[in-house]
């Protein structure tokens, strides 16, 4: 072992039986023997990685990818199947916080249980006792029972003696949402500061913001293996790209079971039914005048779509037919969120301050730099008469998605040039 | 043999687990740890009322002569049966903390032990006001006695906590072995009762019997026990703490996969 490392994990395996029946009592075993059959699942297919002495790593992924069994390894919970394992120093691990904690003891003899189990002795106990109750903000209730703790007040005992045990390796299991925003951003000062005191630090979170804080290296786990490492904030941009095509690829699956059930909804009742190019939750009003004869989301080649990025330019197209002849009138759109927000609307009389003559049929297109975040949106389309009289307005007329790899937050994106002290940062464009 | 620098370090948590069982027991009760004396009290005082009243026994003072054998005894049975079910009860602590899983069956088995240690003060007070008083010889001889008990009732706790995990069926079955066991070690009957000489030799494989013979020569008769028997014992004892200590290291990498 590299006498810089903390930790050194080498092509380490892990397999968990999975039984489909399982019997673990004699009768089963004798009567049922051919009944426990069970499939090796590997869990981790061979990973490997070495952490420098003072430096945090945080290890991210989906749910059961893997990484919450490389922690376990890490706390000698568990033992790999084939690999190994090289730490050194005193290891402790925030995965379970209040281990061994007695309700009806007070808050302080718990101190000592807690601590001992993390192997203090009662000297090293005594020595940090201070520090963890006033670490903890509970000095007037440090000797009342744990029973009568809030459960806030609970966790932070709790994580309080963790922080305090001076190890040489931490371990951390997505702990970091303990007690309210000020003792979070106590217990991340804390974190920095036995960082800065050159502690090891593994995290294992979903909250990739309190990862790219704190760590110099993000690895990312997928499916037992290392899919890739590096400085946090690249990796995490990749890992939530393609956290966002999954999750597309889903929206794609239940989309097109959405315009099947259309197909076949509209086949039984063909007269009453919305028309095929609406979506299913579609509600349509108007005199009928003038109808929508469809309706389309296209990209910029002008191929229908219904994944947008962000960035991209959509065009609304639309056909029309007329009943009556010499019509004037207005043709809008409007955009709603999912919860229903309205995100914008407009219509030629807005833009031009004119109404355009209806023929008898025709098309409309409308073209417009998208903005919107990544989320779920419903396209509206109307057309109303110089007046106001509505002639056929469709709501929901189209649902579509809009994904993004960039992570800024809101409604829509405001293109934003950051000058600080005079240089200008901007990252292109896609 | 690292393991038991290791055990060493945990000491703290040993010490702590075995407070937070004794003081954990009766906290919230009225009389709170009163009740680890009030227990055994009444419990002789139970005994001295239906062994003098309703089932009349020939043996003088009967129910000291049972008392002194039957504080022991529950000490080891408790020990072996609860120290089985050790590990599956803390199975919150196994699988998500990382300490050496032997501190477990240790704490039981100590905890019971002290328990047991308190319960001797009542035996003291009887023994004193019975008149059968201290004989200050054998009284030496007692904390011996204590301790081969002491690591039997490690070895079985050790061994059978390891193997319940895997096989949730010996609790059970040890709950019917200890049941049987009380019947082959004499704690309700003195072991002279058994007057065939090769029977009462086959009692003696027993390691138990010459333990619970041992406690009451010391308690019961006021006399040195026969060591020789109690060797014997103590390196059973031994033995199976050795097993137990070897299957159980064998077996804990996957106590954590298991519960």
């Amino acid at each position: 072992m590299d006498k810089d490392n903390a930790i050194e994990v080498r092509d380490v395996k892990k397999k968990f039986k999975i039984y489909y029946d399982k019997g673990n009592d004699l009768k089963d075993r004798i009567l049922f023997r051919n009944r426990s059959h069970y499939e090796d699942r590997w869990v981790l297919k061979g990973i490997s990685f070495s952490v420098k002495k003072g430096e945090a790593i945080g290890l991210i992924g989906h749910n059961g990818c893997g990484k919450s069994t490389t922690l376990k390894l890490l706390t000698k919970i568990m033992y790999p199947d084939s690999g190994t394992i090289e730490m050194c120093g005193r290891v402790s691990s925030l995965i379970e916080l209040g281990a061994g904690f007695h309700p009806d003891m007070s808050g302080r003899e718990n101190i000592y249980t807690n601590a001992s189990i993390f192997g203090l002795t009662k000297k090293e106990i005594d020595k940090r006792l201070n520090d963890i109750i006033e670490f903890s903000e509970l000095e007037e209730f440090i000797d009342n029972p744990v029973r009568t703790y809030s459960s806030g007040m609970y966790m932070r005992l709790a994580f309080s003696v963790a922080i305090n045990v001076s190890a040489n390796i931490l371990l951390i299991d997505e702990i970091l949402a303990v007690g309210d925003a000020n003792f979070q951003k106590k217990c991340f000062d804390k974190l920095r500061e036995i960082k800065a005191e050159g502690t090891t630090i593994v995290i294992v979170s979903h909250a990739l913001e309190q990862i790219e804080q704190i760590c110099e290296t993000s690895y990312w786990i997928e499916d037992g293996l290392i899919k890739e490492s590096g400085t946090p904030k690249y990796v995490h941009e990749h890992y939530l790209y393609s956290m966002e095509q999954k999750r597309i690829e889903q929206l794609e699956k239940t989309h097109n079971a959405e315009v099947a059930g259309n197909q076949t909804e509209s086949e039984k009742k063909p007269e009453e039914s919305l028309p095929d190019f609406c979506d299913k939750s579609a509600v349509r009003m108007g005199t009928g005048d003038v109808r929508f004869t469809d309706a389309q989301m296209r990209n910029e080649k002008g191929e229908k779509q219904y994944i947008f990025d962000t960035e991209d330019k959509i065009t609304v197209y639309l056909k029309y037919k007329s009943e009556k002849k010499g019509l004037k009138g207005n043709f809008g759109y409007g955009i709603f969120r999912e919860d229903s927000l309205h995100c914008y609307g407009t219509n030629v009389s807005i833009e031009c301050d004119d109404f355009v003559p209806i023929e008898e049929s025709g098309e409309v297109s409308v073209t417009f730099q998208n903005s919107l975040l990544p989320g779920k949106y419903f396209l509206d389309v109307a057309v109303h008469s110089h007046d106001g009289i509505i002639f056929d307005d469709i709501r929901r007329v189209q649902s579509f998605v809009v994904s993004s790899s960039k992570r800024d937050i809101g409604v829509c994106r405001l293109q934003s040039e950051w000058s600080v002290n005079g240089k200008i940062f901007k990252k292109g464009v896609k | 043999m690292n393991i038991f620098k290791e055990l060493y370090d945990y000491r703290q948590m040993i010490f702590s687990l075995v407070r937070k069982d004794l003081r954990g027991r009766y906290k919230g009760s009225v009389l709170g740890f009163l009740w680890t004396f009030i227990n055994p009290l009444f419990q002789l005082l139970v005994y001295t009322i239906a062994f003098s009243f309703i089932l009349p026994s020939p043996i003088e003072k009967y129910y000291l002569h049972l008392f002194v054998a039957l504080i022991p005894w529950i000490f080891f049975s408790s020990s072996v049966q609860g120290g089985a079910n050790s590990i599956i009860a803390s199975k919150d602590l196994v699988s998500k903390i990382y300490f050496p899983r032997e501190v477990i069956p240790i704490s039981y088995v100590t905890s019971c032990f002290v328990n047991m240690l308190l319960s001797f003060i009542i035996i003291f007070l009887v023994v004193i006001v019975s008149g059968v008083g201290i004989n200050p010889l054998a009284m030496l001889c007692l904390p011996v006695i204590m301790i081969v008990e002491y690591i039997m009732a490690l070895g079985m706790a050790m061994l059978f906590s390891a193997i319940t995990v895997f096989f949730r069926d010996m609790e059970h079955i040890l709950s019917i072995i200890t049941m049987a066991w009380i019947y082959l070690t004499p704690v309700l009957y003195p072991i002279n009762m058994i007057e065939n000489k090769t029977i009462q030799k086959l009692f003696y494989i027993n390691p138990m019997t010459s333990v619970i013979v041992a406690y009451r020569d010391v308690l019961y008769y006021a006399k040195v026990p026969d060591l020789s028997t109690l060797l014997i014992a103590f390196g059973f004892g031994i033995l199976i703490l050795f097993i137990g200590f070897f299957v159980f290291s064998k077996l804990k990498r996957h106590f954590a996969e298991e519960l």
